[in-house]
C-alpha cells in the first residue's frame, strides 16, 4: 500500500467536503439551490470515501494497490 | 512486573522494539482507524439525506468529513509502521472491532445520542494517548480532540433539546439513551483485560479500562440527569464488565 498516495487522495476528498459545507453554510436562508447542490456534492464524495476503492483511487484498474 | 517503558519513539524506532510493542501499537492504531471511519458508515447513508434541516444536514456532512480526516491521520501512522488499514474504509459494519459500530443509526435521535455518548468515549480513547511512548500518535491528538469536542457538544445540545420537549420526544430520547449507554460502557473493554495491562506497560495507554470507564460515568451521568433523564442501570445490557 502506498500510504503517502492514499493520504494525499483522502486529504483532497476531505478538503472538497469542507469546501462544499463552507460554501453552503452562509447561504442556508437565501440560496436553496446552492445549498442543495453542496449537499449533493457531500453525499457523492462521502459515498466514494465509504466505498473505499483504494486501488482505483491510486490508479491501478486491475485492482491491486499501486 | 517489568519496569514500565517510558521512552519516546519515532516511526524509525519501532522496528527495533520487541514484537509485543509492535503488535500492540499496530493493533491500537488499527482499532482507532476502524472507529474513526466506522462512525460515518453508521450514519452517512441514513442520516445525511434525512436530518431535520439543511443546517443539520451540513453539520452531518462536516462531522463525517472530520471523522474521515481522523481516519486518514491514523491510517498514515499505521502505514508508517507497516500496518495497512485501507481495507477498513469499506469494511462491513458487522465486522467492526467495536460493537457500537456494528449496527446502523436510523433516527435523528440516535445521531444525537451517538455524539453525546459514543463520541465522548472516542475522546476518552484519544486521551489515553496523551503522553504516550509513540510520539507521532501524541502529536496528532490536539486537532483531533478539538473536533471530537465539537461532535460531543452538538450531540449533547440535540439530546438536551429532545429531552426538554417532554412527552413522547423525551420518552424516545430516553429509550435511545437506554440502548446506547451500555454500548458506551462496553467500549472501554473488560475490567480484567491483560492486554490493557500490557498497553499500560508499554506506555501506549494511561488508564486501566475500569478507571477510564468510571471517569466517563462520573462525567456523563450528571449530564444525563441534568436533562431530566434517567441514567440506565450500568449492569444491564453489558457484554464487557
Amino acid at each position: 500500500m502506498n500510504t503517502h498516495a492514499l493520504d494525499e487522495h483522502l486529504k483532497e476528498m476531505v478538503l472538497a467536503l469542507h469546501a462544499a459545507v463552507n460554501r453552503a453554510m452562509p447561504h442556508v436562508n437565501d440560496d436553496p439551490a446552492l445549498v442543495d447542490q453542496a449537499l449533493r456534492d457531500c453525499q457523492e464524495i462521502l459515498e466514494v470515501v465509504l466505498e473505499g476503492n483504494v486501488a482505483e483511487w491510486l490508479g491501478d484498474p486491475d485492482g491491486s494497490p499501486a | 512486573m517489568d519496569k514500565p517503558f517510558t521512552d519516546k519513539l519515532e516511526s524509525a524506532d519501532v522496528a527495533k522494539m520487541p514484537a509485543e510493542y509492535q503488535t500492540l501499537l499496530k493493533r491500537v492504531l488499527a482499532i482507532q482507524a476502524d472507529c474513526e471511519i466506522g462512525g460515518p458508515h453508521l450514519y452517512v447513508r441514513s442520516i445525511l439525506p434525512a436530518a431535520p434541516t439543511k443546517v443539520d444536514r451540513l453539520i452531518v456532512a462536516r462531522t463525517a468529513a472530520e471523522e474521515a480526516d481522523h481516519y486518514r491521520k491514523v491510517a498514515r501512522l499505521a502505514g508508517e509502521v507497516g500496518e495497512d488499514v485501507s481495507p477498513l474504509l469499506s469494511r462491513p459494519n458487522r465486522e467492526r472491532y467495536v460493537n457500537a459500530f456494528r449496527g446502523l443509526i436510523a433516527s435523528w435521535e440516535e445521531f444525537a445520542v451517538f455524539g453525546f455518548l459514543i463520541d465522548r468515549v472516542g475522546r476518552y480513547q484519544l486521551e489515553e494517548f496523551i503522553g504516550c511512548t509513540y510520539a507521532p500518535l501524541e502529536r496528532l491528538l490536539p486537532d483531533v480532540i478539538v473536533e471530537e469536542l465539537g461532535h460531543i457538544d452538538y450531540g449533547h445540545t440535540k439530546t438536551a433539546e429532545f429531552a426538554a420537549k417532554g412527552g413522547s420526544a423525551k420518552e424516545r430520547i430516553q429509550s435511545v439513551i437506554d440502548a446506547w449507554y451500555p454500548k458506551a460502557l462496553d467500549m472501554f473493554g473488560n475490567t480484567s483485560s491483560r492486554r490493557s495491562e500490557r498497553y499500560r506497560h508499554w506506555g501506549l495507554k494511561r488508564r486501566t479500562n475500569s478507571q477510564a470507564r468510571e471517569e466517563y460515568m462520573r462525567e456523563v451521568d450528571p449530564l444525563i440527569r441534568a436533562m431530566g433523564l434517567t441514567v440506565p442501570d450500568p449492569n444491564v445490557g453489558r457484554q464487557f464488565v
